[in-house]
């Protein structure tokens, strides 16, 4: 395996990522099992506050493992044992007295295949805040404009917003479950292959939503799809078979990665 | 190209698609190659004729240099290459037009054929000979690097256009003498100073074939960078 590991790799040549950024996730030799099988190896890379980090790998590499780590959702799963830090801005969400409900609210998520519920457009914007106890309409209406808007979606619903979100189209699901993920304002944004269900014209519009995002959040994905990685992301990590291989600004990356292994990959050879 | 690993990709098409653009530039290089031996040959032989048909040949070379743009165009939309595929595709598209630009330099040497230069303006002819024989064996060890994308070959002739810059510099002197000394010769001798200008023009071509090779194979820009820094960023 590549001597990526046990690495502490920072996106060092990333023209963002310099010694006055802001560092907003600093995973720390993470190593995660899914009982006796290791999963992620000494995982070390800190990602940048406010900036889109991309993870790029093959089927089985870790990379929506890792992406997991992130806000615990692994913490779901039987058998998974997670050794290392993850820090946020400083707190190590691995702590064992982090309130993981907390930890959420500050790392939101958003899946592959939209999952908004069986709600109005305008039930599905607020969830997370009814859960949280607010019951000012004047508050809720505020949320819901300003988070549709961030989410590039106010134009097409907001003459409908009391019905059903089921009713929309794929793209606008999936931008909705953005909005309704941004609306409890969390530092962090997971976006887990994100458009993978969508057609290129949706896609394009998700992807210059991720653009606009990382003004207020920070952003990280996982993607199959190289040249979304390569278009919307300001670092790019590869992953191969639960070892961190490469990580560093985008740019470089896709035009003269270090290790061939990135290389093979991202070009299409055979390992 | 033993580097450019092309038989690799899981796309056999692209495997294809890559290795016919690689021929293609090769089959180009060889043709500009062609071109310069017989333009100079013309020059030493008189012979008008050659240079005729250096002039007409030249078409060929704008015609690959089309098709290979075609190609490589269409390659970038189908597959957006990366990294060392992406790097290849540049270098090719650059190269292709430096050989295009070599092709027309060609053609100003073959003019000198087909002027009426008399006893003494021929003896000039000589040293434009020999400035020709250089820039030939720098364009044949140009894309022989390029054939193998070895940069230590290509190393070796980016600096070899030092010494055909040097030679340029006396050729250029011994004309300017001739003139002075022959102020009736000056609109003869023009042609050959324009084919003398084309022969180091040649030689500074070669040379940003010999930076694309670098470029590809190291992923450095080494454009309008001295040898010396060169040699420490690779």
């Amino acid at each position: 395996m590549n001597s990526a590991n046990s690495v502490s790799i920072t996106a060092a040549n990333s023209t963002t990522a310099n010694a006055t950024e802001q560092i907003a996730l600093e995973i720390d030799k993470l190593n995660l099992f899914y009982g006796e099988k290791q999963v992620l190896r000494d995982i070390s890379m800190s990602i940048p506050k406010g900036q889109v980090t991309a993870f790029i790998g093959p089927s089985g590499c870790g990379k929506s493992t890792l992406l997991r780590c992130i806000n615990r959702m692994n913490d779901l799963v039987d058998d998974c044992r997670v050794e290392g830090k993850i820090n946020l801005y400083g707190d190590n969400i691995y702590h064992r007295h982090v309130d993981v409900a907390a930890l959420r609210r500050r790392v939101g998520m958003v899946f592959q295949t939209p999952n908004p519920f069986p709600k109005s457009i305008y039930e599905n914007v607020i969830y997370g805040l009814r859960i949280t106890g607010e019951k000012n309409r004047r508050v809720l209406d505020q949320v819901v404009e300003k988070s549709l808007r961030s989410a590039a979606l106010w134009d097409e619903v907001k003459d409908r917003l009391h019905e059903s979100a089921l009713g929309l189209s794929g793209g606008q699901q999936q931008r909705l479950v953005i909005a309704r993920a941004i609306a409890i304002e969390p530092e962090i944004l997971l976006l887990d292959e994100p458009t993978s269900a969508l057609d290129p014209i949706s896609t394009l519009t998700i992807e210059e939503l991720i653009n606009d995002l990382k003004k207020q959040f920070t952003v990280v994905i996982v993607t199959h799809n190289m040249q979304q990685a390569a278009r919307v992301s300001d670092q790019t990590a590869f992953m191969y078979m639960g070892d961190l291989i490469e990580y560093s600004d985008t740019n470089t990356l896709f035009t003269t990665p270090v290790k061939k292994q990135t290389e093979d990959y991202i070009t299409g050879r055979y390992g | 190209m033993d580097n450019a690993n092309i038989g690799r990709h899981i796309s056999g098409q692209f495997n294809h698609d890559l290795e016919n653009v690689i021929n293609q530039a090769m089959h180009m290089g060889g043709l500009v190659e062609k071109q310069l031996s017989d333009a100079l040959k013309s020059i030493s032989q008189a012979d008008r004729e050659l240079a005729q048909q250096v002039l007409q040949n030249d078409y060929q070379i704008n015609k690959l240099d089309v098709s290979i743009d075609d190609e490589c165009t269409r390659i970038i939309a189908k597959r957006q290459p990366a990294a060392g595929d992406l790097r290849l595709i540049m270098a090719i598209v650059k190269t292709v037009a430096d050989l295009e630009r070599i092709g027309d330099e060609v053609e100003r040497i073959a003019q000198v054929t087909l002027e009426s230069l008399s006893g003494p303006q021929r003896d000039l002819l000589l040293s434009v000979d020999d400035l020709g024989h250089e820039v030939l064996a720098l364009l044949q060890s140009t894309l022989n690097a390029f054939t193998r994308m070895d940069v230590k070959a290509a190393l070796k002739a980016h600096k070899t256009d030092e010494k055909i810059d040097q030679s340029y510099e006396i050729l250029m002197r011994q004309l300017m003498t001739h003139m002075t000394e022959n102020p009736s010769s000056v609109p003869q001798l023009m042609t050959v100073i324009w084919a003398a200008r084309a022969l180091e023009r040649i030689g500074d071509r070669c040379q940003n074939i010999c930076e694309y090779i670098i470029y590809f194979v190291k992923g450095k820009v080494v454009r309008h960078t001295s040898a010396e820094d060169i040699k420490k960023l690779i």
